[in-house]
């Protein structure tokens, strides 16, 4: 408990500094967004009276500091191209963005732990030396690449999933799928290949222990031996792992997302920084940011919860 | 004498540099792949059989081809010649970045863990806010702020690593100034900066120079990523990531135009991680197992 508070009151000056780091960032895009709004030929006055209405004619200091009293109450403000309240705009983007980011997850976590385990079991042999060739690739690919040429094979020579948009679970599970398979593995690629080189990591570093070699005395099964005393002992640095990732998912799903026209947080961030959409791209960075803050505090609460040697 | 004798008498032979090749062939790898990445960026240019940026409309998206070995583009640029030119971007964007990054994250590193106290704590708060946003969200955001040019790219992806090599460089720190021989030149009334020169800062170099190879191939992807949003490298210039942009116009075209970019950042960053993995190796035994 002492920890939770510890760690909980840890973050609060982060997530501070965050929000000044977004406004500060936010504040230096070049340009005018009412001008990019309203266009060249709007008039002086009706930009006066636009800047007096978004607040922009206030100081940056009175700006920040209203800001934040309006994120902290929830009000985000209101998209300067579309007009819509920006939460609106991020709870209709986030859904899309968690079903990719959980589907690349899925399908690296399905890749990289059983490659992982079964480098370490046959270490040296042909193939731990293909796998971790192959990871390493995988780590060296540039993911919007990946997806180009997923695209190019799946969709334009061979057309069996669509290149690009998004069909909601709920209409059409089926449609969903299709739409999901190449973001999610242009995603899932490099997720897995640095899962897949720690899993190895961390079982090596297992199956080198007294206990693990008491298993094998015992007569246990190789799969009880790999699986249930193994596996378990070096899951630890494996969760670690995925929440060091989910910074790169949150951070992958904006190329992807891009790449693929796909719905999310991500592709919205992109357009609206070319929209100058000051409102939306405060928002949605400092969801992103938050986000990446609270799941790395879950993480090592977790870690907590599996090594309660990690509070001390 | 022994056989024994004769062995510990003899000087060893040094190995030569292809059973050293052979002993670690994935490092070797990596080396020639490298040493093809920067050739290619030194002599590339002046070897490149077409200006990478002059159009020339009457070979307009031709496949490869005896004359084009890589093809060309939409504007007929030869694919080749622009992959050469993208190669110096690359490299000036990994010695660059990460350069800069090493140098001003070591020095925030080593006067946060060499003093501590506040000066430390408010250091160290600024890195943890650097480090609380997603790599590519961050340099998306600066560059976007910023304006896009390769310039501000560079300088996006330099604040990114800025508090990797912060926090490396404040952990190596704190143990080192713990050391007798730092201890030894303190009694000696040497001054702090002295000290952190010239007993610190050696001793702290090997795990920042590992993670600046780890990061130099990531730091190519970034910039990459930049470019492909229109926010890096901007046309005529050639980059990887701009050409690849381009590219997803003419995918059922000329699908060349995307292939070879993207097959270039590929052997660039593959090669730069296995040279990082075998300088890992070398310079931090301890992370040896996760190769």
């Amino acid at each position: 408990m002492r920890y939770l508070t510890f760690r909980l009151l840890a973050i609060v000056p982060i997530l501070f500094g965050i929000s000044v780091l977004t406004f500060a960032v936010v504040q230096m895009v070049p340009g005018d967004p009412i001008v990019a709004m309203i266009g060249l030929e709007a008039t002086d006055e009706a930009i006066a009276t636009l800047r007096a209405r978004y607040g922009l004619d206030q100081p940056v200091v009175v700006q920040y500091f209203a800001w934040l009293g309006n994120v902290l109450q929830g009000d985000l403000g209101r998209s300067i191209q579309t007009g819509r309240p920006v939460l609106a705009m991020l709870g209709d983007a986030i859904w899309p963005t968690v079903q990719l980011a959980g589907a690349a997850i899925f399908i690296s976590l399905l890749i990289a732990i059983p490659a992982g385990i079964l480098s370490a079991v046959r270490r040296n042999g042909a193939w731990d030396f293909g796998a971790s060739f192959v990871a390493l690739a995988g780590l060296s690919v540039p993911s919007f690449w990946l997806g180009v040429m997923l695209i190019l094979a799946f969709s334009v020579t061979w057309p069996i999933f669509p290149a690009s948009g998004y069909v909601p679970l709920f209409e059409d599970p089926a449609g969903h799928l299709r739409t999901l398979v190449l973001p999610a593995i242009t995603l899932g690629t490099s997720l897995a290949a640095a899962t897949m080189r720690m899993t190895r990591s961390a079982m090596l570093e297992v199956l080198s222990q007294d206990y693990i070699r008491t298993a094998w005395a015992k007569g246990l099964s190789p799969a009880a031996v790999i699986t249930h005393h193994a596996f378990r002992t070096a899951l630890m640095p494996v969760v670690t792992l995925l929440g060091i990732q989910m910074g790169q998912v949150l951070g992958g799903v904006v190329i992807t997302e891009t790449v693929f026209s796909w719905p999310g947080i991500g592709k919205l961030t992109v357009d609206a920084i070319f929209a100058r959409d000051y409102p939306v791209v405060q928002g949605a960075v400092l969801l992103t940011a938050t986000a990446f803050v609270l799941i790395n505090l879950a993480t090592d609460l977790v870690y907590a919860v599996l090594d309660p040697r990690a509070t001390g | 004498m022994t056989a024994s004798d004769t062995a510990a008498t003899t000087p060893a032979r040094k190995p030569g540099l292809l059973r050293r090749a052979g002993a670690n062939p994935r490092a070797a790898l990596g080396l020639l792949l490298l040493a093809v990445l920067v050739l290619g960026a030194l002599i590339g240019p002046l070897v490149s059989p077409y200006d990478p940026v002059k159009p020339d409309f009457l070979v307009t998206l031709q496949a490869p081809n005896a004359a084009h070995p890589f093809g060309t583009d939409d504007l007929g640029r030869d694919i080749f010649s622009r992959i050469l030119s993208g190669a110096r971007v690359a490299l000036l964007v990994g010695c660059v970045s990460v350069g800069s990054s090493i140098i001003f994250g070591t020095m925030i590193g080593l006067l946060a863990g060499f003093y501590g106290g506040w000066v430390g704590m408010v250091l160290m708060r600024v890195m943890d806010v650097l480090f609380a946003f997603p790599a590519v969200l961050l340099a998306l955001g600066i560059t976007a702020a910023l304006g896009p040019s390769l310039t501000n790219a560079m300088l996006a992806i330099s604040i990114v690593y800025l508090p990797i090599f912060a926090r490396l460089a404040r952990a190596q720190t704190l143990v080192v100034r713990e050391q007798t021989f730092t201890e030894a030149d303190r009694a000696m009334g040497f001054s702090d900066l002295s000290i952190m020169l010239r007993a610190i800062l050696p001793n702290i170099m090997a795990p920042l120079i590992v993670q600046a190879s780890l990061l130099f191939g990531d730091a190519i992807i970034v910039e990459s990523y930049l470019s492909f949003l229109g926010l890096g490298t901007q046309p005529p210039q050639p980059s990887w990531g701009a050409m690849l942009k381009n590219a997803i116009g003419f995918l059922s075209l000329a699908p060349w135009m995307a292939w070879f970019p993207g097959l270039a950042i590929f052997v660039a960053v593959l090669g730069l991680n296995l040279v990082g993995d075998a300088l890992r190796d070398r310079l931090d035994p301890r992370l040896r197992k996760s190769l």
